[in-house]
């Protein structure tokens, strides 16, 4: 990761043009992107890349978002340092909930202006700092 | 020494090779040594901690365990023999232990002697790490089995058979302890072996003490934790004598603890709504504006209209309520809003690590709106360290509780002013 403010980021939707337009306008402003347009992809992207940031589709056939997200939280060597974004059209408490639940970071409703998205993406990215680990300090000196 | 970790297939909290990456090595050793001893190490009420706090906190307390059982290893007698240590996925650990060729398997009483040392290895690390409630909770039980290579059976199938055997062991004597636990909260409630430690709840903006909840404790050491308390009296049907013990405890020592306007947070069951016991006249408490029940939103609430009925009662005599662990399961706003609380205590896993984390900022906030509009406090329980103090104050939270600003002790506390500008005011800030 040479540059970090701008570390690569995976961006996960079953719909071309929303990933299209998310994947311009990200790399526009600096940001390496990889587009996964299902979930089984996703995963192989997400281990291939090795993305700091991911932001997730939640609504997709098979593999769903929060399934994906589970999985990429729960990866043995990356699942530690990545930060996943949930982007959803359900704007409720169960469904925030549900979203802790698989370890999301943190969430952009649907529709959103690609600035609100821009703005989500780069407070994620601040907290990517080496020290900005949560409590176990000896899990992020190992990553 | 040689303690063998297998390179591949590690678990990423303890580092720890899994049971499948470190089945063919076994089996090669066993062939070589002849035997091999499996040690089950079975980690009772880890799933609780993550239930309470969390599942950030379960990996960060398996992360310590995992360091405390290896620093452990390497110093034990049993380091000089070949040892391989998996992790089967959940919370619970298999040792492979084959003996060095001129020694002798290590004995029962040895492996006693062993578990001894590592439960106050682990458990002193837990204390140190994460504080006495969490190690608390801390209990392990190991399990032996004996593994003699026999040719004619599979190898693969033996190994599992004693891993099976020493899981079963460790059961049975979890088991045995649990017996001994029901027998302790006998005594207990006979010899009303219970103290209160008071944990202060402070305002947020002023840090001056609003309140204090009451946590009961056992004066006997496997009663120290009030989960343990609880989860013993409910399987062995005790419930209301343990918590008629615990309210009675806590509002003795009210007098003596509470100032002028400070109020004081007792917990109640649902359960114990359908005691009869349970009584407006019954509690003797002379002023009831002073006392906050909370109610856990964790324990199903069978009949809502007699439980409502039940609640109003209390509440015509002047009682307050809470709702605790707001927000720990998915029924969201609604089912807070029928309870109707003067006070919302947001649940703990909410809390841990909010200032990484977006999704638990905006339930925070969106439940400090809720209250707002409701006439309620907020709540914010299990404020750990400054970065969460400092996140949760901005997000408009009314109240604090935690290590980060007080201990719960046995006696009131002296007032503190506010954190800024010197931050290093708090006991427990890590």
């Amino acid at each position: 990761m040479s540059d970090t403010s701008h570390p690569p980021i995976l961006v996960v939707d079953d719909n071309p043009d929303n990933a299209h337009i998310i994947r311009d306008y990200l790399e526009a402003r600096g940001f390496p992107i990889t587009v996964a347009y299902n979930g089984d992809d996703a995963l192989r992207a997400f281990e291939e890349v090795k993305p700091a940031l991911v932001l997730l589709d939640v609504m997709m056939p098979g593999r769903d978002g929060w399934q994906v997200c589970r999985e990429i939280k729960q990866h043995p060597t990356l699942g530690k340092s990545v930060r996943v974004v949930m982007v959803t059209a359900l704007d409720d408490w169960v469904n925030k909930r549900q979203a802790l639940q698989t370890g999301a970071d943190d969430f952009v409703e649907k529709p959103f202006e690609l600035s609100h998205l821009a703005a989500t993406v780069e407070r994620n990215v601040k907290l990517l700092a080496p020290n900005a680990s949560i409590g176990t300090s000896a899990a992020a000196s190992r990553r | 020494m040689s303690v063998d970790y297998h390179q591949l297939l590690r678990d990423s909290l303890t580092r720890l090779p899994t049971v499948a990456a470190t089945i063919d090595s076994i089996r090669k050793a066993v062939q070589d040594r002849g035997e091999i001893v499996i040690l089950y190490f079975n980690f009772d009420r880890y799933s609780k901690v993550e239930e309470v706090y969390g599942w950030e906190k379960l990996d960060s307390v398996l992360e310590t365990t995992g360091e405390a059982m290896r620093a452990f290893l390497n110093k034990s007698p049993l380091a000089s023999s070949k040892l391989m240590v998996a992790f089967p996925n959940d919370d619970d650990f298999v040792f492979f232990h084959v003996p060095q060729d001129d020694t002798p398997a290590a004995t029962d009483a040895e492996i006693t002697e062993i578990t001894a040392g590592l439960k106050e290895a682990v458990s002193s690390e837990i204390e140190r790490v994460h504080g006495e409630d969490i190690a608390a909770l801390f209990d392990i039980f190991v399990g032996r089995a004996h593994v003699v290579y026999n040719p004619k059976l599979r190898m693969e199938r033996q190994i599992y058979r004693g891993i099976r055997e020493a899981a079963n062991a460790s059961k049975s004597l979890e088991h045995r302890e649990q017996a001994r636990k029901v027998s302790d909260l006998r005594d207990t409630l006979r010899n009303r072996g219970l103290y209160i430690e008071y944990h202060p709840i402070v305002i947020t903006d002023s840090q001056k003490v609003f309140g204090y909840e009451a946590l009961a404790r056992g004066t006997m050491r496997s009663m120290r934790s009030p989960e343990v308390m609880f989860e013993i009296a409910a399987q062995s049907d005790l419930i209301w004598d343990l918590s008629r013990l615990c309210r009675d405890r806590a509002i003795e020592g009210m007098g003596k603890l509470l100032k002028d306007g400070e109020l004081l947070f007792m917990n109640v069951d649902p359960a114990d709504f359908a005691d009869p016991s349970f009584d407006v006249n019954a509690l003797h408490v002379k002023d009831p504006t002073r006392v906050v029940i909370e109610i856990t939103e964790r324990t199903a609430i069978k009949d809502y209209p007699k439980f409502r009925g039940r609640l109003k009662e209390f509440r015509d005599a002047g009682y307050r309520f809470a709702v605790d662990d707001a927000g720990s399961g998915y029924a969201g706003l609604g089912s807070i809003a029928n309870l109707e609380p003067d006070f919302i205590k947001l649940d703990m896993s909410l809390i841990n690590c909010i200032d990484q984390n977006f999704i638990k900022q905006n339930l925070v906030e969106t439940m400090v709106r809720f209250a707002n509009e409701h006439g309620a406090m907020v709540i914010a329980e299990g404020v750990e360290r400054k970065e969460e103090f400092e996140m949760v104050k901005s997000l408009g939270v009314h109240l604090v509780q935690g290590f980060f600003v007080h201990k719960p002790s046995t006696s009131a506390v002296t007032y503190r002013p506010p954190i800024h500008p010197a931050p290093a005011l708090a006991d427990g800030a890590t």
